[in-house]
Order: C-alpha cells, then structure tokens, then sequence
C-alpha cells in the first residue's frame, strides 16, 4: 500500500484485513480487458488514471496470498446494500478467531460507483475492528476514513479527501493525527495522464512528531500496453517497480522489483495466475528471491455455493512450510 | 497394546489404513498384518471367519492376533501435516513402485522411494507370495520386509528398519494357521553379542464363530534384566460389529467396531496403560459415500483432541486428494495438511 503506513510504527500490520485490500472497485477505474483498452476513450480525451494506490494493483492481483491454517467463511447477501460475512479461522501459528464482516455498499451491475457512501466494517474475536467508509461529496470529490484498532488501542486514524479530474487525481490524505503528541503524517497524491497510455505523478510524505519532522518524495510512472502495464515508483525511500503481462485469457504473469532504503533489502517476485473457468479453478503460483515458493488453488465446487481453497507456502531458507485450507460458502 | 514390538513394523510412508485412498488396482496384495504403504490391503478371503462372523459351521481360522483390534483402528482418521505427494506406478503385475514427496515444518521434509515385489506363487485370489517390499528416504533409513509362506500353514516373516545407516529394528516372525486358531512366534531385535532381545508369541483361538480367545507373551532381555508381560484377548463377533478386549499388565484395551451400513462405520475405542499411569476414550467414524467418491473420517479423543480427514478420488484422473486438519483442545494446538496421490 502507500508509504503511509511504512513511515508510522504500525508498518506491515499484523492482520490482514479479510483475504483482500480494500475492494479494487474503490480505487481503481473498471479495466475490461476484452473490450478496447482503458486508455481509449471514444472522445479522444486521457482518462482518469485512477488513484495513486491502485499503480501496482494489477501485478499484485496476480500473486497468490498467504493461507495458513483452515478458514470457514459464509457470505451472505441480505440485500441488495448490505453483506455480512462470517469467518472462523483455525491457525496453527496465531491464536484461532472469529471475524465478522459487514458492508454497506451499493453493487450495481455496471460497477459503476453510485452516490451512497460505502461503509465496510469488521471486528474481530479479540475486539480489533477495522472500518472503511468512503463518501462521495461530489461528482469528482471523494473522502475516505480509515479506523483501525488492534484490541482497545488505536492503531491507524486517516482522513484522505480525493479530487478526480478529468485527465487527472490529486489526494491528501492525513493519517494518525494527533495532537497530544503533536505528530502527523501528510500525504500528497498527484496523478496525471500524459498521453494515450502514459501516467505519471508523485507522492510527498510527510511525517513530523514531537522531535523530528521530514518529508519523502517518490516519483511514479505507468506505461500501459495492449496487454501490459509497467509500474515503476522511485524515490529516496526505494523503489518499487512492477510488469504485469496478460498472455491470453488464462494465463496472467507478473513480475515485481522492490527495494527499501530504510531496511537496505531488494526482493524480486515472479508470480502467475491459471484460470480455467471450465474447471471453475483459479490457480496462482509465486516465486521469491527470498526462497520463498507459494501456490493457492482455488475451486468453485460447482453445484453447491462453495469455494474451496488450498494454499501451501515453503520458505526454503528459513525451512519453514505453511498449509492452509479455506472453505467459502455463499 | 500387545506386543511392545508389534510384529508389523511402523509403516514407512504412513498411509490412512483401509486403503481408502490408494485406487486398489487389484494387481497386488498384501494380506493384512503385513502393512505397507504402496499396496492396498485386501483381507484374504481364503481365510473366512475373519469379524464377519457368518458362518455358522465349526469355527474356523481366527485370523491373526494383531488385527483383533485393526477394524476399530482403521475407521479412526489419521493425523495429517504439511503437503504429500504420492506417485504410485505399477510397473508389471508383480511390481510396484512408488515416490513420496513430503513437505512438512514438524518433521523432516525428504523423499522417498518404495518398491514392491509380489511373486508368483499364488495361494488365494488375492494374495500371492513372496512379497519383498522396500523403501528408501533421501537420508539413507531403509526399511525392508520380507513375507513368504512356506508350506499351507506357516508363513514367515523378516522386517528390517534402519536409520540413516544404524540399525534399529531387525525381526523374524513364524505364524502357524491351523483349522481353529492362529499361533505366533516372533523374534525382535536378537542380539548375540550383546545377550538381548524380545521373544513374542501369540495363540488365538476360535471358541465358537463368533467368540476367539487368546493371549500374548513378551519376554524381554537386556544384560543385566529381563521380564515378560502377558496378556489376554478376547474378541467377540456380531452380525455388524465387532468387540475386542485385551487385559494383561501392559493394561486394557477395548474396542468396538459397528457397521450401522453401507455407509456408516463406527468405532470406540478406550486404552489404559500401566505405565503411563493414562486413559483415553476415542470415538472414530467413517462415513463413505461411494457414490461421489468420497471418504470422511472423524474423531473425538477424551484428550480434547479432533481430528478429520476427507479423502475424494478426483474422477477421471488416477489422483486422489485428502484433507485432514486436528484440533488439540487442551494444548490449543492445531495441524492440518494435505496429500495427493497419483496412481
């Protein structure tokens, strides 16, 4: 996700939230691969690129993400605004809970965004809960809130207003204000559409606490082909470079670079994703240059409502082997 | 419960008993008591009186003293960790081979290789002899067996397991099947040099069709100590279930085994050992659904500890995939795995 998080001291949070980010209808504008590309508009002019966050969605989308343990979760519809969810997780590494999910959200069958806020909500066995909800003030105008809280403490507050433009998005988003101890992190988006298929933009962070303050450019670039997109971020806390390439409508590979100057590391991945939509099966393979090799196969067991999830992740290094099993029901 | 060295040595790949998984090409056979993996065991049918219990002639052959209690044990799932893939190949009618591949963070991860030999000589529809089954890990531990049956009545056995290269279990067993009962003798770890080594024997005998009476003797012997324990079994078979007792001063087991129907299998099991100074009561069920293919298998422990396993046969291919995850209460530990078997 943005550096906002990688500044503060939550870091990589320790729970993931569900199985997924924040849905990518959020963030990103619809791309239908089968019909002409997004970058095309019948009027000739730049789309909206879409939001600064969803830049190296499509390569992330490819990877499979970690399963440990057995997972049960039933969906259900109650109607056309609202889903609940609830997910029992047995773990052989973490202490085993239940999480309920909650969302409010309009679903249209275009997809498109429609004007109602959209709130998603979900708590945890242990009491950590972790809200979203996303106000459109305007027709270009949109504000995000971001609650997150690890058992009674908070650990993320964000506020992030967001303006798409016409051939362009800027955002600001402020996460963990405090004025108690008068620190603050300060994001600024900006994203633009340089030509048919071409995005740049930048982000500047700023952070300041009691004792210290500073601030982090990185510069982002996005090339997209008929079938490709190139991501590249750059700036003095790293840099984060992806290649997505769909190959036909089965096969989708994505191969990522990232590099952090803070913990002086580089990690290359390689990453897959089969589908067989006869099969009802979607699989997805990852290889690491950390030694890590993981693969998610995921099944639609077909006349019965259910996805079956199978998930295996061997970090050859450190020899250490995780299982996972999932069951989705509705 | 029984023999401290039970006359069938630990399994090399331990496979879920029952041959649930493995597709039963019919090719080989091993009779039960001689478990190993590669090979789906089919009970003899030469031997009839074996738990079914239907024949309401003279009592006939009991069958053998460690599969007393096999049918409650097989309906009880086995734990399962970590990822398994099993290719079985089966290179002519008498011979089989097998590559298990094993991933796991508890135990070691490795690969193994089996080799199964079925001769020519045949005594039964289903079994033929000798039958010479091998396998081999990636660190060098072998394990070996050798079963051969020498004249109508007396069969004989060799097992030999090591590991990496030092010997651990070398034994040599000689069973005699007579008209009503079953006798024993088998010879564990026998160490010249040292003066030590286990004698076992075992007699069962059938009272009635359904009732088999018999019992166990260990003698052991170390420099410097030796000791013998006894113990008593008693089995009794209904029409669709089976009740097993052992008493002796090991301590007691029990078990009984229910067939509700074609589908259903139930299993109780309850053991208390004098050493340990420890009961357990375990309930086991297996249901099977042939029709889609399927194999369940659940248990409750006293222990606060259960467990599931599902097996499916993904029809068309020859692969088999099986599920299974345990839950320990208790110690608030959790395990789950998967295996798939090709062949």
């Amino acid at each position: 996700m943005g550096s906002v998080l990688a500044l503060s001291g939550a870091g990589r949070q320790n729970w993931p939230f569900s199985s997924e980010t924040p849905p990518p209808q959020w963030d990103t504008p619809p791309a239908y691969w089968d019909t002409p590309p997004r970058w095309e508009r019948r009027d000739g002019r730049l789309p909206n690129p879409g939001s600064f966050h969803a830049l190296h969605r499509s390569c992330k989308d490819v990877f499979p993400q970690q399963i440990e343990g057995v997972k049960m979760t039933v969906n259900k519809t109650l109607s056309s605004f609202f889903k609940a969810s609830h997910t029992l997780h047995l773990s052989a590494v973490s202490p085993s809970q239940y999480r309920f999910h909650v969302e409010h959200r309009h679903v249209d069958s275009h997809g498109k965004d429609s004007d109602s806020p959209v709130l998603i909500g979900e708590m945890d066995s242990s009491g950590s809960l972790n809200a979203h909800s996303l106000l459109h003030l305007s027709e270009r105008v949109r504000a995000k809130a971001v609650f997150q809280t690890q058992q009674a403490q908070f650990v993320t507050w964000q506020f992030e207003a967001e303006y798409r433009g016409s051939d362009f998005t800027a955002a600001v988003t402020m996460a963990n204000p405090d004025i108690l101890r008068e620190s603050v992190i300060l994001v600024a988006h900006v994203l633009q559409s340089v030509c048919s298929g071409l995005v740049l933009g930048g982000e500047l962070v700023y952070h300041r606490g009691r004792h210290d303050e500073g601030g982090i450019l990185t510069l982002a670039g996005q090339y997209t082909g008929p079938n490709w997109v190139a991501t590249l971020n750059a700036g003095k806390g790293g840099a984060h470079a992806s290649y997505y390439h769909r190959a036909n409508k089965q096969i989708q590979v994505g191969v990522e670079f990232e590099a952090s100057t803070r913990t002086q590391e580089t990690t290359a991945s390689f990453g897959y994703q089969m589908e067989l939509p006869e099969a009802n099966m979607v699989f997805r393979g990852m290889l690491n240059s950390r030694c890590i090799i993981g693969g998610v196969l995921e099944k639609r067991l077909s006349p019965l409502p259910a996805t079956l999830l199978m998930g295996a992740f061997v970090n050859h290094r450190g020899d250490k082997l995780q299982v996972g099993l999932g069951v989705s029901v509705g | 419960m029984g023999s401290v060295l039970a006359a069938t040595p630990p399994p090399p790949t331990p496979s879920p008993g029952g041959g649930g998984v493995l597709g039963g090409t019919g090719l080989l056979s091993v009779p039960p008591g001689f478990s190993m993996p590669p090979v789906s065991p089919v009970p003899p049918p030469t031997s009839p009186g074996q738990a079914a219990g239907e024949s309401a002639s003279p009592p006939s052959n009991p069958g053998t003293y460690e599969e007393c209690h096999r049918k409650c044990k097989e309906v009880f799932p086995m734990q399962m960790e970590g990822v398994r893939l099993v290719v079985n190949k089966g290179l002519s009618n008498h011979f089989q081979v097998s590559h298990t591949i094993t991933l796991s963070s508890m135990a070691d991860s490795g690969y193994r290789f089996g080799a199964t030999y079925v001769g020519t000589q045949q005594t039964g529809p289903a079994e033929s002899f000798p039958v010479l089954v091998g396998d081999m890990d990636n660190s060098g531990s072998l394990n070996a067996q050798v079963i051969h049956q020498l004249t109508r009545t007396v069969r004989s056995k060799i097992a030999i397991q090591t590991q990496h290269h030092k010997f651990v279990n070398w034994q040599c067993d000689m069973e005699y099947r007579g008209g009503n009962f079953t006798s024993a003798v088998t010879l564990g770890n026998p160490d010249i040099l040292i003066g030590s080594g286990i004698i076992v024997a075992h007699y069962l005998q059938s009272i009635s069709p359904a009732l088999a009476l018999g019992g166990e003797l260990v003698y052991h012997r170390r420099p410097g100590e030796e000791g013998a324990v006894t113990s008593l079994i008693g089995r009794y078979t209904g029409s669709n279930y089976v009740a097993t007792l052992t008493l002796g001063g090991a301590g007691a087991h029990a078990s009984y085994y229910h067939r509700a129907n074609d589908q259903l299998q139930l299993g109780v099991e309850f053991e208390g050992s004098t050493q340990t100074r420890e009961t357990a009561v375990s309930f086991g069920y297996q249901l099977d659904l042939a029709k889609a293919n399927l194999l369940f298998k659940g248990s409750v422990d006293s222990n606060l500890v259960m467990g599931a396993v599902l097996e499916k046969k993904l029809q068309p291919l020859p692969l088999s995939l099986a599920l299974g995850a345990f839950l320990n209460q208790k110690k608030n530990t959790f395990q789950c795995g998967f295996n798939v078997t090709v062949g």
